[in-house]
């Protein structure tokens, strides 16, 4: 008898295993064909826009973006969004961690939608060739006719045009979200104050490894926590805090790329000698997000650099959980060797949303899809799609969206169309977000005060053809080396060397290219 | 070997006789030509500058331009000896593996343990890659992982198991093996199980042991299942497991783990250069071709079936 429910408990394991390994495969698959528009009960004809008189036909319009969650989000939001704005809408999502290969291969096979979220700047820059080739809408000369869109910023507008013509609308972001979040029940036990400056930030980030900050007897602490990315992780942030141009910078007349600047080294340097005295994660050049936030929420790290200081309230749920008593505070003001304040900026836009030709035949069909997201920027609808529904996602308080304290819902209902709703509060009219923790009304200070200091890419409205198509390819070099030389493996010379090895594939080319474009 | 048949008529009657097993192929045969041979017609791209708006039909020929670029990259060498180098380990390390492992297992007495000790063995093999190497991370890291933590508790000094570049060959070995050799042994142990036990018992009366029974008989009677097996592997020879090695790649061990699935990954699907990367899975396939038929015509010489 025991031989045979043995057997049956490992057959079972067996099915179970097999479940799981197929599940692994296939839920992504399985999350993005799931099609959202099958499910769609409500009747759309029976609801009049207010806006219009007589009742039109729902514009059907189809939409592809990039999903920051795991499961797709059911029908709820979506429902409400074509009552308002008369559509019948089909979202395609589809996993941000393979959506590169998910645009590249739909946009190889023809088979775009009407309506393509990019990822971010770097697919962006990425499409520019196939803009040029004229394979999208061009938009500029039509929004003008839409009183919303119209709001969009024209600053903003301008970084994402191509070749001076507007083919997109973006989604905005704060210029400069990014600094230190940090475990302030530590420094407030070990008498350390905010680091002021690069130095203090070293400071703290040894204290943090060496003086036992939890208490427990135990060295099990480190300072900083960093992952394999040098832009969204540490790296970009603390170098714009070294004096590092943001990308590009003028030197001795010409544009050059920031690691030809002294201050590149500086920062390098600077990480170089946290890790070697082990006060950060030594493996963090091949540490995800997932692994660096889990060690920062388990309670073993106690400062996170770059990304953005908002994340702190999705950082401090998961760390109270660990450690009850743990308190977390942001900063960003940290001044370089020079004792001056800079933070990189991003172009003020996360994301942007283009209309492909293969899949919008006329201009008509893009004046009504253009229709939607005029009403998308209208307060009604942003709200909608960025807070959820009224009383069951949000709450109104003094003027500003509570979100509701089910994380969960939130995460599983609204997420998925939060991160699609273009313009910014200020354009758009949404509510901004009731904040509680105090973390995060200082980042929202932090976040305002960081533009006074902020640098932006020259390079941001320029064009670069070998860019384009190359330049992805050859940043490569770069950052390998810039690992290599923070592991101790590059001297300065090895490091100037593969900057060479950078321009004879075809940076000096890009260097030519955007200095061109400078000068006009 | 087909026979000659006589008249169309007689070959009529033997199709007609077989209908069913005709029948049966048909999905086989669909399956081929739509997913394997109507795809090939892709491969035109590679001789195009293809832009997706315009079609294979509109987009401009440019010849050998997108092979030429790949056999004049700077890393093309690098890269294809990595590609070789895991592909030599894969042949010499893990291809034996799954054989003396079936030879231990038939060796072990009593049902029960035999298919324990299988099922143990090939569980793993449903696992992802990601969790596999997840895994591995968390076992390996320098940051509290068990492995460095032994290491540092016995008085040796931490290694650096994910960043360091002559770790990256191991590590990928014996992943492929800890995850692959039990599900390898199936079909050599299914192999086992269809030889006469009548040879056995003779051998036993003349008084071979179990070594001699495993050496004179079990391996010679396995032999052409392992050559078959040997040859369909050499046809992967270019083609590692993307997936596995991307997990394990980072800035700091490129140069060793840069391989050609990899490469076509970052060209192709994330900087959409799609002719580029057709061509290298072009040359990637006809190297694999070329290798399939060479050892083919190798085994057969040497007097063993070959695949075909």
């Amino acid at each position: 008898m025991t031989k045979k429910s043995f057997t049956l408990l490992l057959s079972s394991l067996l099915t179970l295993s097999m479940l799981s390994a197929c599940g692994g495969n296939n839920n992504k698959e399985a999350a993005a064909t799931k099609d959202p528009g099958a499910s769609t009960g409500t009747n759309t004809t029976a609801t009049t826009d207010p806006a219009t008189a007589e009742p039109e036909k729902p514009t059907e319009i189809k939409i592809m973006l990039p999903l920051n969650t795991t499961d797709t989000p059911p029908d709820t939001i979506k429902n409400e969004v074509e009552k308002l704005t008369n559509t019948k809408l089909t979202y395609q999502f589809f996993p941000a961690d393979t959506y590169e290969e998910k645009l590249n291969s739909s946009f190889a096979t023809g088979s775009l939608p009407q309506v393509t979220y990019l990822k971010n700047q770097t697919t962006f820059l990425q499409m520019k060739e196939a803009i040029k080739d004229g394979q999208f809408w061009e938009i500029g000369p039509l929004l003008s006719e839409f009183p919303n869109l119209n709001k969009l910023k024209p600053e903003i507008l301008n970084n994402t045009k191509v070749d001076g013509k507007l083919y997109t609308l973006y989604i905005g972001r704060p210029l400069a979200r990014q600094g230190i979040i940090y475990r302030k029940d530590w420094a407030d036990k070990l008498g350390l104050k905010a680091p002021a400056n690069t130095e203090e930030l070293f400071a703290m980030a040894q204290a943090f490894t060496e003086k036992d900050p939890d208490g427990n007897g135990k060295k099990d602490t480190i300072g900083v926590v960093d992952r394999n990315e040098l832009v969204y992780g540490a790296f970009k942030t603390v170098s714009s805090w070294f004096g590092t141009p943001n990308n590009w910078a003028e030197k001795d007349g010409q544009l050059a790329p920031e690691f030809t600047f002294p201050q590149y080294i500086d920062t390098m340097d600077f990480f170089r000698k946290l890790r070697e005295g082990g006060y950060m994660n030594q493996d963090f050049a091949a540490t995800s997000k997932t692994d660096a936030v889990n060690m920062f929420t388990s309670g073993k790290a106690g400062l996170y650099i770059g990304g953005s200081m908002q994340d702190i309230d999705s950082l401090n749920k998961d760390l109270i959980k660990n450690v009850p008593d743990a308190v977390l505070d942001t900063h960003s003001m940290v001044a370089g060797p020079d004792g001056k304040f800079a933070q990189w900026m991003i172009p003020g836009y996360n994301n942007v949303v283009l209309f492909p030709k293969s899949a919008v035949k006329d201009e008509a069909e893009l004046k009504k899809i253009l229709k939607f997201f005029d009403a998308m920027m209208t307060p009604e609808v942003a709200n909608l799609m960025y807070w959820g529904i009224e009383g069951t996602h949000y709450t109104v308080v003094d003027g500003k969206a509570k979100a509701t304290d089910n994380k969960e819902l939130i995460e599983r209902e609204v997420k998925g169309f939060k991160d699609s709703v273009i313009g910014e509060y200020e354009t758009n009219g949404m509510y901004q977000s009731l904040n509680v923790l105090p973390g995060r009304i200082h980042a929202e200070e932090l976040v305002l005060e960081n533009v006074k200091y902020g640098v932006a890419d020259p390079t941001a409205a320029l064009d670069s053809a070998t860019y384009t198509s190359k330049g992805v390819e050859l940043q490569q070099i770069i950052a390998d080396a810039t690992y290599k030389y923070m592991y101790g493996q590059l001297d300065k010379a090895g490091f100037e060397k593969e900057v060479e090895n950078w321009k004879s594939r075809g940076g000096a080319k890009i260097i030519e290219e955007y200095n061109a474009a400078y000068k006009k | 070997m087909p026979k000659k048949y006589k008249s169309s008529s007689e070959l009529k009657k033997r199709l007609w006789r077989n209908k069913l097993l005709y029948v049966m192929l048909i999905p086989g045969v669909l399956y081929f030509i739509i997913f394997k041979y109507l795809p090939m017609y892709g491969l035109i791209i590679s001789f195009q500058d293809y832009k997706p708006y315009q079609g294979i039909t509109g987009s401009e020929w440019v010849g050998m331009k997108h092979f030429s670029r790949l056999f004049t990259e700077p890393d093309f060498l690098n890269i294809l000896a990595n590609t070789l180098i895991l592909f030599g380990m894969n042949i010499l390390i893990y291809f034996p593996i799954p054989i003396i492992l079936a030879l231990m297992l038939n060796e072990l007495r009593g049902t029960f343990f035999k298919r324990f000790f299988q099922t143990l063995v090939y569980l793993p093999h449903f696992m992802s890659w990601v969790i596999v190497v997840s895994i591995s991370f968390v076992m390996v890291t320098m940051d509290g992982g068990i492995i460095n933590e032994l290491l540092a508790y016995f008085g040796f000094a931490k290694i650096n198991f994910l960043l360091s570049p002559g770790w990256f060959r191991p590590m990928y070995i014996l992943q492929v093996i800890w995850r692959e050799a039990g599900w390898g042994t199936i079909i050599y142990l299914a192999s086992i199980a269809a030889i006469d036990p009548g040879l056995y018992e003779a051998s036993r009366m003349d008084g071979a042991g179990r070594l001699r029974q495993v050496w004179h008989i079990t391996l010679p009677a396995i032999r052409g299942v392992i050559i078959t097996l040997f040859i369909l592997k050499i046809g992967s020879v270019l083609d590692l497991g993307f997936e596995h090695v991307y997990l394990l790649l980072n800035s700091m061990n490129r140069e060793v783990a840069e391989i050609i699935d990899t490469y076509v990954y970052t060209a192709g699907l994330r900087q959409g250069q799609f002719s580029y990367s057709t061509a290298i899975g072009f040359f990637k396939s006809i190297v694999g071709l070329i290798m399939v038929m060479t050892v083919n015509k190798v085994s057969k010489k040497i007097g063993e079936e070959g695949v075909y």
